[in-house]
């Protein structure tokens, strides 16, 4: 429970958790802050005028700031702040005055040892002035994540693309009416880190897991109240009472911070301790998308995934922001009005312009066998009596010798990659065959290199065919190697 | 669905007088809107995913639809709401999503231009809702032809009965039924006749082993194969993984149990082989006859090994018998393993009938198919043999 607690007459004591109170005491004004609190108390708590959450999806920590409204008497004024049962990191709260800042000083925080999840400011102030003040501090326990629902069309040729945001409260109080912002990207702090811990960047990683993660809390807090970011949100907490009367789909306005992109949801949003609060961030209706089958065992394991493709584009009704990590739960209209499973997943963030793929998994109609037809070696090379003499076999000087060792060979292997379409349409196939060492790839394939060591190669499969795509792989070796890549030969 | 409080699964209108707040109070008025329309999808290997239809009456602006249950296996991860278009649905928009704690329930916030019946339809994915595949297959007494019965077994263990369901348990395929609280049924879905099957012997050391290893006799299995394919009296549908317990017609009104199989996915144009027990009637002795290494230079040799087969069928009818063998497995044997995949070739003293089946056959692996007679009562059974001569090539160590 957070407490603000005040003069009387100021308001009705809050059934938040939390609590923000001015104290009248019998111990006079002047009292030091320990010795603030009598035993008996008498104390009032301003309502908060407006809350903004800024919540990180890469860190448990959001930004609260609330404005409240306090009255204050000429001299010196105690305020007690206590947040009882929640998650709120004590060392960052923080009191600032947004009217009358030449009339109020604040001139000493206490942390009673006493009372735990409660702190007294002692606040000067040069005559009786009524004022807004602004609290701010770092809470775990709210957190946001993105998720998406994707249908495609019965022809599977678009696709309507759902982003939701979902903010969880586990903070243990209820923020009533608050303006919330969200935001998109992680936070990279090892510079931070480095400067904390007094040491070179590249000595971060090595730094124990545990003390990593105290200077990274402590980089975070940093990071996240600079003057400029606090300075953007001015103006942005406003009444609350008109947004809640909105009853239309809330605008997720989305603008760029540096590397990071911030959801600002329209209006406000209360969301009680414990609920979940899940609202459309944007909506695609008719997303351009192609299907693909991709043998790529280095990106989707050893077999042949079944994938959309969609861009993150202006072409596509998308365009205007990064989409964030999130899951994914992909069905497909079955053309009498009803969806199919498809498959579920997370999808990883993708800039402005960026290519993406849900991965469906293998298609039980298409099928796919990797054969090994035949294997052969020839080009021997042998060591002649243990020596640096090297001699082929077969040549024109080779003499047969029992000392004879074998130094270099090449080493054929015929291969065939069988794709069996039993759907009803035709489906596009790319396959991908990393080798290792110094290889030939010979094939009447249309094959390219993809890198220096991984062979790409595509096939178009009808409706029902089946289709073999065969291709040979020599392989230098031994002596007969000379260098680690492949090389891609055509054959008629 | 009954609108009583015993429904696992139910969509309640909260009648909402304050606003958006009233979704936080747990204690309200509210109208039950009944399903409509039930598809159940069963396709999915891994998920069932329910979709239900309702009409929900909405009043003119804001509207909280409060969506619960209990005791049922519903991911609320996946559920998905849905405004139908058509009449009643101009103008309805889902404005958010709430999830009160510690309770299996959600509270969509409705806003609708006007007042009406609105047609949504409700998907979530629920445990314990299974449809699974399985088979009945009768061969005739000569073992030429099946009767294929194909049966969907739906198990509802989800704790919710869904009335009057389509349920759709195959891509294009889909069957109406009631489906009561933790009952199970089984529906006859297809019947396939006169479907030609062969049987199959096989000798495979690798695959099978040994019947009887000191007198070096292979064990041999048998199969039924048949094609997946509307030209041998199957559908136009993939076959789906389920158990198959085979039958056979003795000739003379019953049937006797053969044993049981699990048929794999099988596409259009497939195989399917299903496992009917060792053969006792079909006697394969395997024995390596000659291990010659001979030496091209140095350490470098070539290595014939051959294999005799002394093959025995006792049956009266003639059988169709596979011969296989891992050639990597036999290079290891004679050569040792030498890490290095084996380089072969069939040898000129090799007797089996025909061409290894290069379909079957892998860089590892060669199979030759023998039509083997049946015994004649008048005769007796003649002891066949044949060879394989393999020749490992390029070997070293």
């Amino acid at each position: 429970m957070i407490a603000l607690k005040g003069q009387p007459g100021w308001g009705t004591t809050l059934r938040s958790a939390f609590a923000l109170g001015i104290l009248l005491l019998a111990g006079g004004a002047t009292a030091h802050a320990a010795e603030i609190r009598g035993n008996v108390d008498l104390s009032t708590v301003p309502d908060r005028d407006g809350v903004e959450l800024t919540i990180y999806n890469s860190e448990d920590i959001t930004l609260v700031r609330e404005k409240r409204t306090v009255s204050f008497g000429k001299g010196v004024n105690p305020l007690q702040f206590s947040w009882a049962n929640t998650r709120i990191d004590p060392t960052s709260v923080a009191l600032r005055f947004l009217e009358s800042g030449r009339d109020l000083a604040l001139e000493e925080t206490v942390y009673p040892h006493d009372k735990p999840q409660k702190l007294y400011w002692k606040v000067r102030s040069r005559r009786d002035v009524t004022a807004q003040v602004e609290i701010s501090y770092f809470t775990s326990g709210i957190r946001w994540k993105a998720d998406y629902v994707v249908i495609s069309d019965p022809d599977e040729r678009v696709m309507r693309l759902e982003n939701y945001v979902r903010i969880d409260n586990h903070s243990g109080e209820t923020y009533e009416h608050a303006r919330t912002r969200l935001v998109v990207g992680t936070i990279n702090l090892v510079q931070k880190i480095a400067e904390l811990a007094n040491i070179s960047r590249d000595r971060v990683d090595h730094l124990p897991q545990k003390r990593k993660e105290e200077y990274r809390q402590r980089a975070i807090r940093k990071a996240m109240a600079p003057p400029e970011m606090m300075a953007m949100a001015e103006g942005m907490m406003t009444g609350a009472s008109m947004d809640d009367a909105l009853e239309r789909p809330k605008e997720i306005s989305k603008e760029g911070l540096s590397e990071y992109f911030i959801y600002t949801i329209e209006g406000t949003e209360t969301i009680p301790d414990g609920w979940s609060k899940r609202l459309l961030s944007f909506r695609a209706d008719a997303v351009p998308m192609q299907v693909r089958y991709r043998y790529w065992p280095g990106e989707y394991g050893n077999r042949l995934a079944r994938l959309y493709l969609f861009r993150n584009d202006g072409a596509s009704g998308l365009g205007t922001t990064p989409l964030p990590n999130g899951a994914v739960r992909v069905f497909q209209d079955d053309g009498m009005g009803g969806l199919r499973m498809l498959a579920s997943g997370n999808i990883t963030y993708v800039p402005i312009g960026d290519q993406r793929t849900l991965d469906l998994g293998v298609d039980p109609e298409v099928g796919f066998e990797r054969r090994k037809v035949r294997v052969w070696r020839d080009e021997f090379w042998l060591r002649v009596k243990g020596g640096s003499l090297l001699r082929r076999l077969g040549s024109p000087k080779h003499r047969v010798d029992l000392k004879h060792t074998v130094a270099g060979w090449d080493r054929h292997e015929q291969f065939v990659r069988r794709i069996r379409n039993d759907s009803n349409r035709a489906i596009q196939v790319e396959i991908r065959r990393p080798t290792q060492g110094d290889v030939v790839f010979k094939s009447g394939l249309e094959a390219k290199k993809h890198d220096y060591r991984t062979v790409a190669f595509t096939a178009q499969v009808a409706a029902g065919e089946k289709r073999d795509l065969p291709y040979e792989l020599i392989t230098r070796m031994g002596r007969n190697a000379k260098r680690n890549a492949v090389t891609v030969e055509a054959i008629k | 669905m009954p609108t009583t409080a015993r429904v696992a699964i139910m969509i309640a209108l909260a009648l909402c007088l304050s606003g958006v707040e009233s979704a936080w109070a747990r204690v309200k008025l509210i109208t039950l809107p009944v399903r409509e329309r039930v598809a159940v999808h069963m396709e999915h290997a891994d998920v069932t995913l329910v979709e239900e239809e309702r009409l929900v009456p909405l009043t003119p602006g804001g509207n909280t639809v409060d969506f619960s249950w209990s005791n049922t296996g519903i991911d609320p991860e996946s559920i998905v709401l849905r405004i139908i278009e058509g009449s009643g649905s101009e103008g309805v928009e889902v404005l958010s999503v709430s999830y009160p704690p510690n309770e299996n329930a959600l509270i969509w916030r409705v806003h609708a231009k006007k007042g009406g019946t609105a047609r949504v339809r409700i998907a979530y994915t629920l445990a314990g809702l299974t449809g699974q595949a399985d088979y009945r297959a009768v061969a005739s007494p000569d073992e030429k032809h099946l009767l294929l019965t194909e049966y969907l077994d739906v198990t509802n263990r989800a704790r919710e009965s869904f009335d009057n369901a389509v349920a759709h348990y195959a891509p294009g395929r889909s069957q109406r039924l009631d489906l009561g609280r933790s009952e199970t049924k089984r529906i006859r879905v297809a019947a396939y006749r006169q479907v030609p099957v062969s049987k199959i012997y096989t000798a495979d050391l690798a695959e099978y082993g040994y019947q009887d290893r000191p007198r070096k006799r292979l064990k041999v299995p048998m199969h039924y194969r048949f094609k997946n394919s509307q030209d041998q009296g199957l559908g136009s549908y993939p076959l789906r993984p389920g158990k198959m317990r085979i039958f056979q017609d003795d000739g003379k009104g019953s049937q006797a149990f053969l044993g049981e199989d699990r048929a794999p996915f099988t596409p259009l144009g497939n195989d399917v082989e299903l496992y009917l027990g060792v053969a006792r009637d079909v006697v394969v002795t395997r024995i390596i006859e000659k291990n010659t290494p001979k030496r091209l230079d140095g350490n470098l040799f070539d290595h014939d090994v051959v294999i005799r087969y002394e093959i025995e069928n006792f049956k009266n009818q003639p059988v169709t018998l596979l011969i296989a063998e891992d050639v990597r497995r036999i290079r290891d044997e004679v050569r040792g393993n030498n890490r290095r995949d084996v380089e072969w070739e069939i040898g000129p003293e090799t007797s089996l009938p025909g061409d290894p089946d290069q379909e079957k056959g892998s860089y590892r692996k060669v199979v030759y198919s023998i039509d083997l007679a049946g015994r004649s009562a008048a005769v007796k059974v003649a002891k066949r043999i044949y060879r394989l001569h393999l020749r490992f090539k390029n070997e070293w160590r």
